[in-house]
Protein backbone atom coordinates (compact mmCIF):
# COMPACT_ATOMS: atom_id res chain seq x y z
CA UNK A 1 0.00 0.00 0.00
CA UNK A 2 1.73 3.25 -1.16
CA UNK A 3 0.55 7.02 -1.46
CA UNK A 4 -1.54 6.62 -3.86
CA UNK A 5 -3.11 3.70 -2.88
CA UNK A 6 -3.87 5.56 0.73
CA UNK A 7 -5.27 8.41 -0.99
CA UNK A 8 -7.47 6.36 -2.74
CA UNK A 9 -8.53 4.16 -0.09
CA UNK A 10 -9.44 6.80 1.57
CA UNK A 11 -11.38 9.35 -0.71
CA UNK A 12 -8.38 11.66 0.90
CA UNK A 13 -6.49 14.49 -0.47
CA UNK A 14 -2.23 14.77 -0.73
CA UNK A 15 -2.47 18.31 1.19
CA UNK A 16 1.02 18.21 2.35
CA UNK A 17 4.46 16.13 1.98
CA UNK A 18 4.94 15.71 -1.69
CA UNK A 19 4.67 11.66 -2.31
CA UNK A 20 6.87 9.01 -1.87
CA UNK A 21 7.69 5.47 -3.15
CA UNK A 22 7.58 4.01 0.51
CA UNK A 23 4.97 1.54 1.56
CA UNK A 24 3.58 0.83 4.76
CA UNK A 25 4.61 -1.28 6.86
CA UNK A 26 2.37 -1.11 10.01
CA UNK A 27 -0.44 1.10 10.81
CA UNK A 28 -1.09 3.24 13.79
CA UNK A 29 -4.73 4.59 14.80
CA UNK A 30 -4.21 7.22 17.72
CA UNK A 31 -4.37 10.52 18.55
CA UNK A 32 -1.81 10.00 21.36
CA UNK A 33 1.60 11.08 20.70
CA UNK A 34 3.10 9.36 23.46
CA UNK A 35 1.09 6.03 22.68
CA UNK A 36 2.35 6.41 18.85
CA UNK A 37 5.86 7.01 20.15
CA UNK A 38 5.86 3.50 21.97
CA UNK A 39 5.89 1.35 18.41
CA UNK A 40 8.80 -0.07 17.56
CA UNK A 41 7.51 -0.56 13.68
CA UNK A 42 8.83 0.97 10.61
CA UNK A 43 7.13 2.77 7.97
CA UNK A 44 3.75 3.36 10.24
CA UNK A 45 1.01 4.84 8.45
CA UNK A 46 -0.51 6.95 11.42
CA UNK A 47 -4.09 7.51 11.18
CA UNK A 48 -4.84 10.14 13.68
CA UNK A 49 -7.84 12.66 14.14
CA UNK A 50 -5.10 15.06 15.86
CA UNK A 51 -5.01 17.92 13.24
CA UNK A 52 -1.79 19.94 14.61
CA UNK A 53 2.22 20.19 13.95
CA UNK A 54 2.96 17.62 16.58
CA UNK A 55 1.43 15.14 14.87
CA UNK A 56 3.91 15.95 12.11
CA UNK A 57 6.84 15.89 14.45
CA UNK A 58 5.49 12.44 16.49
CA UNK A 59 5.80 11.04 12.31
CA UNK A 60 8.89 12.28 12.30
CA UNK A 61 10.31 10.75 15.36
CA UNK A 62 9.02 7.24 14.67
CA UNK A 63 9.97 7.53 10.70
CA UNK A 64 5.72 7.14 9.63
CA UNK A 65 5.60 6.91 6.08
CA UNK A 66 2.25 9.17 5.88
CA UNK A 67 0.02 10.49 8.58
CA UNK A 68 -3.57 10.99 7.30
CA UNK A 69 -6.22 13.18 9.48
CA UNK A 70 -9.52 12.48 9.70
CA UNK A 71 -13.35 13.67 9.17
CA UNK A 72 -12.11 16.69 6.95
CA UNK A 73 -10.55 18.51 9.81
CA UNK A 74 -9.21 22.10 8.69
CA UNK A 75 -5.20 21.40 8.51
CA UNK A 76 -3.07 24.13 10.23
CA UNK A 77 -0.80 25.93 7.48
CA UNK A 78 1.82 25.64 9.75
CA UNK A 79 1.10 21.87 10.03
CA UNK A 80 1.51 21.57 6.37
CA UNK A 81 4.65 23.59 6.28
CA UNK A 82 6.29 21.46 8.81
CA UNK A 83 5.18 18.06 6.68
CA UNK A 84 6.93 20.24 3.47
CA UNK A 85 9.96 20.75 5.74
CA UNK A 86 10.33 17.18 7.10
CA UNK A 87 8.54 15.21 3.76
CA UNK A 88 6.47 13.18 5.35
CA UNK A 89 3.38 13.22 3.00
CA UNK A 90 -0.01 14.33 4.63
CA UNK A 91 -3.51 13.27 3.32
CA UNK A 92 -6.77 14.85 4.42
CA UNK A 93 -9.39 12.28 4.57
CA UNK A 94 -13.02 12.75 5.14
CA UNK A 95 -13.92 9.40 6.70
CA UNK A 96 -14.00 8.77 10.72
CA UNK A 97 -10.75 7.47 12.00
CA UNK A 98 -13.02 3.86 12.55
CA UNK A 99 -13.80 3.63 8.76
CA UNK A 100 -10.50 4.63 7.47
CA UNK A 101 -9.73 1.87 10.03
CA UNK A 102 -11.62 -0.72 8.20
CA UNK A 103 -10.64 0.34 4.69
CA UNK A 104 -7.00 0.29 5.14
CA UNK A 105 -7.49 -3.52 6.63
CA UNK A 106 -9.44 -4.65 3.81
CA UNK A 107 -6.77 -3.44 1.05
CA UNK A 108 -3.65 -4.74 3.03
CA UNK A 109 -5.79 -8.32 3.37
CA UNK A 110 -5.97 -8.38 0.02
CA UNK A 111 -2.10 -7.35 -0.75
CA UNK B 1 11.99 19.73 54.86
CA UNK B 2 15.55 19.35 53.39
CA UNK B 3 15.59 18.30 49.46
CA UNK B 4 17.19 14.90 48.57
CA UNK B 5 17.54 13.84 45.04
CA UNK B 6 15.36 10.91 44.25
CA UNK B 7 17.98 8.48 42.08
CA UNK B 8 15.61 5.69 40.18
CA UNK B 9 18.62 4.02 37.87
CA UNK B 10 21.61 4.22 37.68
CA UNK B 11 23.87 5.49 39.97
CA UNK B 12 25.10 8.60 39.39
CA UNK B 13 24.71 11.57 41.50
CA UNK B 14 26.65 14.08 39.75
CA UNK B 15 24.36 17.45 38.92
CA UNK B 16 24.17 17.63 34.93
CA UNK B 17 26.44 20.86 34.87
CA UNK B 18 28.96 18.42 36.27
CA UNK B 19 28.38 15.76 33.84
CA UNK B 20 27.95 18.27 30.62
CA UNK B 21 31.68 19.31 32.29
CA UNK B 22 33.01 15.81 32.58
CA UNK B 23 32.48 15.14 28.94
CA UNK B 24 34.18 18.45 28.22
CA UNK B 25 37.12 16.93 29.56
CA UNK B 26 37.30 13.24 28.35
CA UNK B 27 35.15 13.01 25.10
CA UNK B 28 36.21 13.04 21.21
CA UNK B 29 34.43 14.68 18.80
CA UNK B 30 32.78 12.68 16.34
CA UNK B 31 31.60 15.12 13.97
CA UNK B 32 32.29 18.29 13.86
CA UNK B 33 30.69 21.19 15.52
CA UNK B 34 27.40 21.17 14.97
CA UNK B 35 26.01 24.90 14.27
CA UNK B 36 22.15 26.06 14.73
CA UNK B 37 20.80 25.63 11.49
CA UNK B 38 19.82 29.25 10.38
CA UNK B 39 17.48 27.60 7.89
CA UNK B 40 15.25 26.63 10.89
CA UNK B 41 15.63 30.09 12.79
CA UNK B 42 11.79 31.24 13.40
CA UNK B 43 10.96 34.39 12.55
CA UNK B 44 11.06 37.54 14.94
CA UNK B 45 7.25 37.67 15.21
CA UNK B 46 7.03 33.89 16.23
CA UNK B 47 9.56 34.72 18.77
CA UNK B 48 7.69 37.64 20.03
CA UNK B 49 4.23 35.39 19.95
CA UNK B 50 5.69 32.44 22.03
CA UNK B 51 7.52 34.59 24.62
CA UNK B 52 4.81 36.68 25.19
CA UNK B 53 2.31 35.32 27.44
CA UNK B 54 -1.27 36.25 27.78
CA UNK B 55 -0.35 38.09 30.88
CA UNK B 56 1.15 40.52 29.27
CA UNK B 57 -1.17 41.59 27.07
CA UNK B 58 -4.59 41.63 29.19
CA UNK B 59 -6.37 44.81 31.03
CA UNK B 60 -5.86 43.61 34.77
CA UNK B 61 -6.86 46.98 36.49
CA UNK B 62 -10.44 48.43 36.81
CA UNK B 63 -12.32 45.21 35.05
CA UNK B 64 -16.04 46.30 35.11
CA UNK B 65 -17.71 43.68 36.27
CA UNK B 66 -21.22 42.86 37.76
CA UNK B 67 -22.49 40.08 40.89
CA UNK B 68 -24.93 37.42 39.54
CA UNK B 69 -27.74 39.53 41.32
CA UNK B 70 -27.70 42.93 39.77
CA UNK B 71 -30.10 43.25 37.53
CA UNK B 72 -29.62 43.09 33.26
CA UNK B 73 -31.09 46.74 33.61
CA UNK B 74 -27.89 47.56 35.75
CA UNK B 75 -25.74 45.58 33.41
CA UNK B 76 -26.65 47.56 30.14
CA UNK B 77 -26.49 50.96 32.01
CA UNK B 78 -23.12 49.71 33.39
CA UNK B 79 -21.97 48.95 29.60
CA UNK B 80 -23.49 52.17 27.84
CA UNK B 81 -21.28 54.19 30.70
CA UNK B 82 -18.08 52.61 30.05
CA UNK B 83 -18.48 51.93 26.34
CA UNK B 84 -18.08 48.44 26.70
CA UNK B 85 -19.83 45.45 25.11
CA UNK B 86 -19.81 42.46 27.84
CA UNK B 87 -19.12 42.50 31.54
CA UNK B 88 -18.20 39.43 33.32
CA UNK B 89 -19.87 38.48 35.81
CA UNK B 90 -17.84 37.78 38.69
CA UNK B 91 -17.86 37.71 42.73
CA UNK B 92 -14.91 37.49 45.06
CA UNK B 93 -12.82 37.09 41.63
CA UNK B 94 -14.48 33.34 40.37
CA UNK B 95 -15.76 33.88 37.06
CA UNK B 96 -19.35 33.04 37.21
CA UNK B 97 -20.10 34.14 33.44
CA UNK B 98 -20.11 36.95 30.87
CA UNK B 99 -23.21 39.15 29.65
CA UNK B 100 -22.54 40.55 25.85
CA UNK B 101 -24.33 43.37 24.27
CA UNK B 102 -26.32 40.41 22.54
CA UNK B 103 -28.20 39.28 25.76
CA UNK B 104 -29.12 42.78 26.74
CA UNK B 105 -30.69 42.93 23.42
CA UNK B 106 -32.66 40.03 23.36
CA UNK B 107 -33.50 41.14 27.32
CA UNK B 108 -34.83 44.45 26.36
CA UNK B 109 -37.11 42.87 23.48
CA UNK B 110 -38.09 39.87 25.30
CA UNK B 111 -39.00 41.74 28.23
CA UNK B 112 -36.77 40.12 31.02
CA UNK B 113 -34.58 43.77 31.44
CA UNK B 114 -34.82 43.56 35.02
CA UNK B 115 -34.50 39.76 35.47
CA UNK B 116 -30.91 38.87 37.35
CA UNK B 117 -27.77 38.81 35.05
CA UNK B 118 -27.20 35.15 36.62
CA UNK B 119 -31.03 34.17 35.23
CA UNK B 120 -29.25 34.55 31.14
CA UNK B 121 -25.83 35.39 31.54
CA UNK B 122 -23.73 32.97 29.41
CA UNK B 123 -22.11 29.86 31.71
CA UNK B 124 -20.48 28.30 29.01
CA UNK B 125 -17.42 29.97 28.86
CA UNK B 126 -14.06 29.89 26.77
CA UNK B 127 -11.32 31.57 28.95
CA UNK B 128 -7.73 31.86 28.30
CA UNK B 129 -4.44 30.95 31.39
CA UNK B 130 -2.61 33.74 32.09
CA UNK B 131 0.38 32.30 31.20
CA UNK B 132 -0.24 30.49 27.72
CA UNK B 133 1.46 32.13 25.01
CA UNK B 134 0.09 34.89 23.26
CA UNK B 135 0.32 33.05 19.68
CA UNK B 136 -2.32 30.49 21.79
CA UNK B 137 -4.60 33.41 22.38
CA UNK B 138 -4.44 34.62 18.96
CA UNK B 139 -5.70 31.29 17.85
CA UNK B 140 -8.56 31.60 20.01
CA UNK B 141 -9.64 35.28 18.34
CA UNK B 142 -9.26 33.34 15.17
CA UNK B 143 -11.55 30.25 15.90
CA UNK B 144 -13.88 32.01 18.02
CA UNK B 145 -15.99 35.00 17.31
CA UNK B 146 -16.05 36.52 20.95
CA UNK B 147 -14.15 40.03 20.76
CA UNK B 148 -12.41 38.94 24.22
CA UNK B 149 -11.77 36.74 26.41
CA UNK B 150 -11.32 36.40 30.35
CA UNK B 151 -8.28 35.37 31.69
CA UNK B 152 -7.70 32.90 34.70
CA UNK B 153 -4.70 32.46 36.62
CA UNK B 154 -3.75 28.77 38.30
CA UNK B 155 -6.36 29.00 40.78
CA UNK B 156 -8.82 29.74 38.08
CA UNK B 157 -9.59 33.45 39.65
CA UNK B 158 -10.20 36.23 37.05
CA UNK B 159 -6.99 38.34 36.35
CA UNK B 160 -7.87 40.07 32.86
CA UNK B 161 -9.49 40.48 30.22
CA UNK B 162 -8.02 40.24 26.76
CA UNK B 163 -9.29 41.75 23.45
CA UNK B 164 -8.04 41.56 20.13
CA UNK B 165 -7.07 45.95 20.44
CA UNK B 166 -5.13 44.81 23.30
CA UNK B 167 -3.26 42.00 21.56
CA UNK B 168 -2.71 44.49 18.64
CA UNK B 169 -1.70 47.43 21.60
CA UNK B 170 1.19 44.58 22.85
CA UNK B 171 2.42 43.34 19.79
CA UNK B 172 3.44 46.44 17.99
CA UNK B 173 5.02 47.94 20.51
CA UNK B 174 7.77 44.67 21.29
CA UNK B 175 7.83 44.39 17.40
CA UNK B 176 8.95 47.57 17.31
CA UNK B 177 11.23 47.19 20.50
CA UNK B 178 12.56 43.60 18.99
CA UNK B 179 13.48 44.97 15.66
CA UNK B 180 15.19 47.86 17.12
CA UNK B 181 17.33 45.20 19.37
CA UNK B 182 18.01 42.83 16.56
CA UNK B 183 19.54 45.14 14.56
CA UNK B 184 22.92 44.88 13.33
CA UNK B 185 22.21 40.97 14.99
CA UNK B 186 22.59 38.07 12.36
CA UNK B 187 21.73 35.18 14.69
CA UNK B 188 17.94 35.37 15.83
CA UNK B 189 17.30 31.58 16.56
CA UNK B 190 16.28 30.35 19.85
CA UNK B 191 18.43 26.94 19.46
CA UNK B 192 22.11 27.99 20.46
CA UNK B 193 25.87 26.74 20.53
CA UNK B 194 27.28 26.10 24.06
CA UNK B 195 29.83 27.79 25.03
CA UNK B 196 33.60 25.87 25.02
CA UNK B 197 34.92 25.81 28.07
CA UNK B 198 38.43 26.62 28.06
CA UNK B 199 40.86 23.42 27.21
CA UNK B 200 38.18 21.47 26.66
CA UNK B 201 39.24 18.83 23.96
CA UNK B 202 37.25 19.56 20.68
CA UNK B 203 36.45 15.83 20.28
CA UNK B 204 32.61 15.96 20.83
CA UNK B 205 29.69 17.10 19.74
CA UNK B 206 27.21 19.24 22.12
CA UNK B 207 24.31 21.29 21.55
CA UNK B 208 21.42 23.08 23.53
CA UNK B 209 18.02 23.62 23.33
CA UNK B 210 16.27 26.21 24.40
CA UNK B 211 12.39 24.90 25.56
CA UNK B 212 9.59 27.37 26.10
CA UNK B 213 6.48 26.94 28.27
CA UNK B 214 3.39 26.06 26.31
CA UNK B 215 5.27 26.73 22.89
CA UNK B 216 3.75 23.48 21.44
CA UNK B 217 3.87 24.56 17.81
CA UNK B 218 8.29 24.40 18.43
CA UNK B 219 7.77 21.60 20.55
CA UNK B 220 9.55 18.94 18.74
CA UNK B 221 12.38 20.83 16.90
CA UNK B 222 15.00 19.93 19.33
CA UNK B 223 14.36 16.32 19.15
CA UNK B 224 14.31 16.65 15.46
CA UNK B 225 17.13 18.18 15.16
CA UNK B 226 19.42 15.58 17.33
CA UNK B 227 17.83 13.09 14.93
CA UNK B 228 19.99 14.62 12.28
CA UNK B 229 22.47 15.31 14.30
CA UNK B 230 22.66 11.31 14.72
CA UNK B 231 21.98 10.52 11.49
CA UNK B 232 24.78 12.68 9.94
CA UNK B 233 27.30 10.97 12.14
CA UNK B 234 25.63 7.37 10.71
CA UNK B 235 24.41 5.88 13.94
CA UNK B 236 22.56 3.26 13.60
CA UNK B 237 18.86 3.97 12.67
CA UNK B 238 16.93 1.79 15.60
CA UNK B 239 19.59 4.13 17.89
CA UNK B 240 18.64 7.39 16.50
CA UNK B 241 14.60 6.26 17.01
CA UNK B 242 14.89 5.59 20.53
CA UNK B 243 17.19 8.95 20.75
CA UNK B 244 14.75 10.75 18.96
CA UNK B 245 12.21 9.34 21.44
CA UNK B 246 13.47 10.14 24.16
CA UNK B 247 14.43 13.49 23.48
CA UNK B 248 11.09 14.28 21.79
CA UNK B 249 9.69 13.28 25.46
CA UNK B 250 11.50 15.17 27.39
CA UNK B 251 10.98 18.13 25.44
CA UNK B 252 7.39 17.74 25.26
CA UNK B 253 7.64 17.71 29.13
CA UNK B 254 9.25 20.54 29.73
CA UNK B 255 6.86 22.27 27.29
CA UNK B 256 3.64 21.41 28.78
CA UNK B 257 4.67 20.80 32.73
CA UNK B 258 7.27 23.31 33.51
CA UNK B 259 8.12 27.18 33.42
CA UNK B 260 10.76 26.27 30.32
CA UNK B 261 13.80 25.15 30.07
CA UNK B 262 16.78 22.98 28.04
CA UNK B 263 17.29 20.24 25.88
CA UNK B 264 21.26 19.66 26.22
CA UNK B 265 22.36 16.94 23.75
CA UNK B 266 26.08 15.15 23.80
CA UNK B 267 27.53 13.29 21.19
CA UNK B 268 30.66 11.32 21.72
CA UNK B 269 32.41 8.07 20.50
CA UNK B 270 30.73 6.18 23.30
CA UNK B 271 27.36 7.11 23.77
CA UNK B 272 24.82 9.61 22.95
CA UNK B 273 23.77 11.48 26.06
CA UNK B 274 20.38 13.99 26.54
CA UNK B 275 20.06 16.41 30.08
CA UNK B 276 16.83 17.55 29.86
CA UNK B 277 16.27 20.81 32.63
CA UNK B 278 13.70 22.64 33.28
CA UNK B 279 13.27 26.06 35.90
CA UNK B 280 10.79 24.38 37.56
CA UNK B 281 7.84 23.42 39.57
CA UNK B 282 9.95 20.21 40.22
CA UNK B 283 7.97 17.18 40.76
CA UNK B 284 6.08 16.22 44.32
CA UNK B 285 6.38 12.27 43.76
CA UNK B 286 9.18 11.36 41.38
CA UNK B 287 8.55 7.44 41.56
CA UNK B 288 5.15 8.33 40.37
CA UNK B 289 5.61 10.32 37.94
CA UNK B 290 7.83 7.53 36.06
CA UNK B 291 5.15 5.33 35.88
CA UNK B 292 2.73 4.46 33.16
CA UNK B 293 -0.17 6.67 32.72
CA UNK B 294 0.62 8.70 35.40
CA UNK B 295 -0.27 12.35 34.34
CA UNK B 296 -1.10 15.96 35.66
CA UNK B 297 -1.91 17.32 31.97
CA UNK B 298 -5.05 19.65 31.90
CA UNK B 299 -7.61 19.45 29.01
CA UNK B 300 -5.59 21.35 26.98
CA UNK B 301 -2.58 19.71 26.88
CA UNK B 302 -4.65 16.35 26.21
CA UNK B 303 -6.54 17.90 23.30
CA UNK B 304 -2.56 19.01 21.77
CA UNK B 305 -2.16 15.02 21.63
CA UNK B 306 -0.33 14.84 25.20
CA UNK B 307 -0.40 14.34 28.58
CA UNK B 308 -1.13 10.74 28.46
CA UNK B 309 1.54 10.20 31.27
CA UNK B 310 4.06 7.91 28.93
CA UNK B 311 6.67 10.72 29.13
CA UNK B 312 9.11 9.92 31.59
CA UNK B 313 8.54 6.62 31.44
CA UNK B 314 8.87 6.09 27.68
CA UNK B 315 12.44 7.95 27.82
CA UNK B 316 13.13 5.59 30.75
CA UNK B 317 12.10 2.89 28.32
CA UNK B 318 14.12 3.83 25.76
CA UNK B 319 17.02 4.61 27.44
CA UNK B 320 20.12 2.77 28.64
CA UNK B 321 20.85 4.54 31.70
CA UNK B 322 18.11 6.91 32.99
CA UNK B 323 18.39 9.48 36.32
CA UNK B 324 16.21 11.96 37.17
CA UNK B 325 16.17 14.75 40.32
CA UNK B 326 13.60 16.88 40.78
CA UNK B 327 12.99 19.58 43.57
CA UNK B 328 10.30 22.09 44.44
CA UNK B 329 10.31 24.54 43.51
CA UNK B 330 13.38 25.02 41.38
CA UNK B 331 12.79 22.10 38.58
CA UNK B 332 13.61 18.67 37.09
CA UNK B 333 16.35 17.66 35.41
CA UNK B 334 16.65 14.01 33.61
CA UNK B 335 19.12 12.45 32.42
CA UNK B 336 19.35 9.69 29.48
CA UNK B 337 21.95 8.20 28.05
CA UNK B 338 22.38 5.68 25.33
CA UNK B 339 25.31 3.41 24.61
CA UNK B 340 26.68 3.74 21.05
CA UNK B 341 28.84 0.26 20.93
CA UNK B 342 26.75 -2.10 22.61
CA UNK B 343 24.87 -4.29 21.06
CA UNK B 344 21.88 -3.16 22.01
CA UNK B 345 20.74 -1.09 19.35
CA UNK B 346 17.49 -3.05 18.69
CA UNK B 347 16.62 -2.88 22.15
CA UNK B 348 12.77 -2.81 21.94
CA UNK B 349 11.19 0.18 22.96
CA UNK B 350 7.40 -1.96 24.00
CA UNK B 351 5.86 -4.89 23.89
CA UNK B 352 3.18 -4.16 21.31
CA UNK B 353 2.90 -6.84 19.45
CA UNK B 354 1.89 -6.75 15.32
CA UNK B 355 -1.75 -6.47 14.83
CA UNK B 356 -2.80 -5.46 18.53
CA UNK B 357 -5.19 -2.48 18.72
CA UNK B 358 -3.83 0.54 20.23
Amino acid sequence: MNISDIVQVLDGTLVAGGNSTRTVGAVVANDLMSDVLLNDADDILLLTSLASDQAIRTANIVGAMCVVVHNAKPLPQTMCQVADTLGIPLVSSPLSKYESCIRVHEFLSKE
Amino acid sequence: MEYRPTILTGGDTRSDDQIIAAHNKSVRRVSGPTLPGAEDSPLVIMELLQRLRVKDVMRSRNIISVVRTDSMRFAQNLMKRNNISGVPVLENKRLFGILSVNDIIRALEGGWIEDSCQQHMATNLIVLEEDMPLAFAIKYFENYTFGRFPVLNKDRDLVGIVSQRDVMRVLMKELTDELSRLEGKADIGKTSEPAKSEGALPYYSMRQFVVVRNDLSHAGKAANEIKKMLSDAGVDKKLIRRVAVAAYELEINICIHSVGGTITFILDTEKATIVAKDSGPGIEDVEWACQDGTSTANDWIRSMGFGAGMGLSNSKRVADTFDIKSKIPTGTTVMCTFMLSKGENSKPMCNIQKGEVQ
